[in-house]
């Protein structure tokens, strides 16, 4: 038999969606029949937390009832999020999801952890001597947020190609997965009619919500920046970096040491990044303070356009006349700027 | 990678040596070759040509012959559609790992001779492949292939196919654990209390801390920071003049100090793991085993190794240097000791030609001594070609 409350604690296993198969639920029964009222409900609760609390929140999983409710939950939450589409929302509802299971799984035992992590298709050993989780180092890669120091591998004990993890941070790996698999599911599934349709005025209430939290973000004063100047390279990771998504380190670092070289100081470049779900001040300022010289013995240089094509994060589809004519984002910008 | 213009008779022969030599040698092609971008420079000092894709070895065997590149190269990426004229269309599927050491991307290597700096890249080659790649990745040998790159360096592939699908900030992270970038003295140094006191309270509070680093057998780099930092300290305390030996390393004031402070007992202590030196010690210490162990990549922090890029072009193995004319040869880690690019390397023949130089030149290549002064000399072949490439000579 399935065990209800750990399908209900993680709806994202493929025996949860399993369950929903099994027990040939309809999607028309999920929306309209009242036997369902309750997860719907909770679908709606799921995201009011995520955008509040970034967590889904905690429900009683007492009985039966309980679990299958909370786990039909889950899809409802997720096809919502997808019709109302906001990017910014996205991300943060998937990082709520993620951080809601770390909470679960963070209390689960070794074989559980490993059992669910299956799921991720890891290539993992655990080490019973030394209580830890062996993970190889290219799914360390993909998963573990290598922008904090001390989640890089060279902070990490490695050896023939496996890295070595608490059990804690193992969690933190999972929640990781956990989160760009979400994230990804909500970039490419498309809005559903019905869906559309059965939720429209919570659609319309979180959108409003969304959208208010938005503008005040933007009317708090940037320093002496101009966003509407940026280059399009600068304008793409930023957005990128203040909507939670994954910012590749070297998007970081050219948006960080180009800043850096328009005299923001540290607080006002934190302040940009502010408005990422999963921003973490002192991680954060640890990176700017050290991108930016103020802890390191070189303060880096802004790249130009050469070496920001080489890493891919010029979006060469979006240049424009300017990007022509200079051959660095600093001159774009000055350019721009002096030409008001 | 740009061409260069040369004068027409020289032009002549080297486009008939290279000929002559893709005519008697077969080059192999890579790997999923079909899947691959070939790109091309040629003798008449014009760009690039690129976007190439290749679905049959005797046609790509063939196009040598009748275009006699000075430089081939192949993508280490391979695509849905490798002919594409941009990368977009291409299709990126995956790509191999590519270390690529160069002489002319380390640090002061333009003060010395080209023997000097192939040394220098030997020896940070070494490192990359055993202690880093084989140990650390525990990557299997047969997925590793090394190259002497025809130039002044070494090229590694790493064909594991677990690692085909970074991405370029994967792979950065892969460059900065080899290069010893953003190593956290923090986790690497952890305080323990030896001893304590206790108050009226009841509390104990520690009076004694001492510093405990890891162990020389621990893995990663862990280990390679401890050994790193016994050998140091042996290699100073065994040196004739050990005061001096400290200054060599950059210590300028407090060298007599600091080894007056090493005494035997603090060395014993170190070695046992307890690294209870003052914080600028420590940093001493780290900072210059940080820089024996780790691999030397590229000149500046900002200067980006070719690991990230994903989509770079490298060189064919077996084709030649356009301008040495040496071969990028296939090497084991355990022939890399005693690897001579100037003998080893050497594909073109011995057939002697007169050539024009320019000022004087020593070489020794193929065991033969060669005192060269300016004016006509005549020459093996293979030699003449470096000479022409360095445009220091030209045939008339
Ligand atoms: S061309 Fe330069 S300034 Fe323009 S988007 Fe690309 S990198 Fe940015």
């Amino acid at each position: 038999m399935t065990d209800l409350p750990v399908l209900a604690k993680y709806p994202f296993l493929k025996e949860s969606k399993n369950y929903v198969k099994e027990n040939e639920i309809s999607i028309d029964e999920l929306l309209n029949d009242s036997i369902y009222e309750r997860a719907r409900l909770i679908g709606i609760e799921r995201l009011d937390n995520a955008f509040n609390k970034r967590d889904v929140g905690n429900r009683a999983l007492a009985t039966d009832y309980d679990c299958i409710m909370e786990l039909l939950s889950y899809p409802i939450a997720r096809m919502i999020t997808v019709c109302i589409g906001d990017i910014y929302f996205k991300r943060s509802y998937a990082l709520s999801e993620a951080v809601h299971s770390y909470n679960y799984l963070i209390n689960e035992s070794t074989s559980n952890l490993i059992k669910i992590s299956d799921e991720f298709k890891f290539n993992i050993k655990y080490d019973k001597n030394n209580k830890k989780f062996l993970i190889y180092f290219t799914d360390y890669l993909k998963n573990a947020p290598t922008r904090y120091s001390q989640w890089k591998m060279i902070n990490r004990v490695m050896e023939n190609g496996y890295i070595s993890l608490s059990s804690k941070d193992f969690t933190r790996i999972i929640q990781e997965a956990l989160r760009s698999r979400i994230n990804n599911e909500l970039d490419t599934r498309k809005c559903s009619k019905i869906i559309n349709e059965s939720f429209k005025s919570d659609i319309i209430r979180l959108s409003k919500l969304i959208e208010k939290h938005r503008k005040k973000i933007e009317i708090e004063p940037m320093g002496s920046l101009d966003e509407n100047k940026l280059p399009p390279c600068m304008k793409e990771i930023l957005k990128s970096i203040q909507s939670g998504e994954n910012v590749p380190h070297m998007g970081r670092f050219a948006m960080v040491a180009f800043l850096n070289s328009l005299k923001l100081n540290t607080s006002e470049i934190l302040q940009l990044f502010s408005t990422a779900p999963d921003f973490e001040e002192e991680k954060s300022r640890y990176q700017v303070e050290h991108i930016s010289g103020k802890t390191s013995s070189t303060s880096y240089t802004s790249p130009g356009c050469d070496k920001m094509r080489s890493y891919g994060i010029c979006p060469t589809e979006k240049m424009d006349e300017l990007c022509k004519r200079y051959r660095h984002p600093l001159t774009y910008y000055k350019v721009k700027w002096r030409n008001k | 990678m740009d061409g260069f213009k040369i004068s027409n008779k020289s032009f002549e022969f080297l486009k008939n040596i290279f000929k002559d030599y893709y005519k008697n040698n077969i080059i192999d092609l890579p790997d999923r070759f079909g899947r691959r971008e070939f790109a091309f420079l040629f003798f008449n000092g014009k760009g690039m040509v690129r976007h190439l894709s290749f679905n049959k070895k005797i046609i790509f065997n063939k196009f040598l012959i009748n275009r006699y590149p000075a430089h081939c190269y192949y993508s280490s990426a391979y695509y849905t559609i490798p002919d594409a004229p941009t990368m977009q269309e291409k299709k990126w599927m995956g790509a191999e790992l590519i270390f690529d050491l160069d002489s002319d991307h380390l640090p002061n290597a333009e003060k010395l001779n080209y023997e000097q700096q192939l040394n220098l890249v030997k020896k940070e080659f070494y490192k990359l492949v055993n202690d880093f790649l084989l140990n650390d990745f525990g990557f299997n040998e047969k997925y590793i292939r090394l190259y002497f790159s025809g130039g002044r360096g070494y090229h590694c592939h790493v064909e594991d196919p677990k690692i085909l699908h970074l991405d370029s900030s994967e792979r950065r992270e892969i460059v900065d654990y080899i290069t010893g970038r953003d190593l956290k003295e923090k986790l690497l140094f952890s305080e323990k209390i030896t001893n304590t006191r206790k108050l009226k309270s009841g509390k104990n509070v520690p009076i004694e801390k001492t510093l405990i680093m890891p162990k020389p057998n621990e893995p990663g780099w862990r280990g390679r920071i401890s050994r790193g930092l016994i050998d140091l300290l042996d290699e100073i305390r065994m040196s004739n003049d050990p005061v001096k030996k400290l200054q060599e390393y950059g210590v300028k004031n407090n060298a007599e100090k600091l080894i007056s402070d090493l005494s035997d007992e603090r060395i014993n202590r170190i070695k046992e793991g307890r690294l209870d030196q003052s914080k600028t010690i420590r940093k001493f210490f780290l900072n210059n085993v940080l820089r024996k162990t780790a691999v030397t990549m590229s000149a500046g922090e900002t200067d980006e190794p070719v690991t990230c890029d994903i989509k770079r072009l490298i060189r064919l193995p077996l084709s030649l240097h356009g301008k040495t004319g040496l071969k990028v040869i296939p090497l084991k880690i355990d022939e890399l000791k005693e690897f001579n690019p100037l003998k080893n390397a050497v594909a073109l023949p011995e057939k002697s030609v007169k050539i024009q130089l320019n000022q004087k030149f020593n070489i020794i290549m193929n065991d033969e001594k060669f005192n060269l002064h300016p004016g006509e000399n005549e020459i093996p072949s293979y030699l003449a070609v470096i000479l022409i490439g360095r445009k220091i000579a030209t045939i008339e």
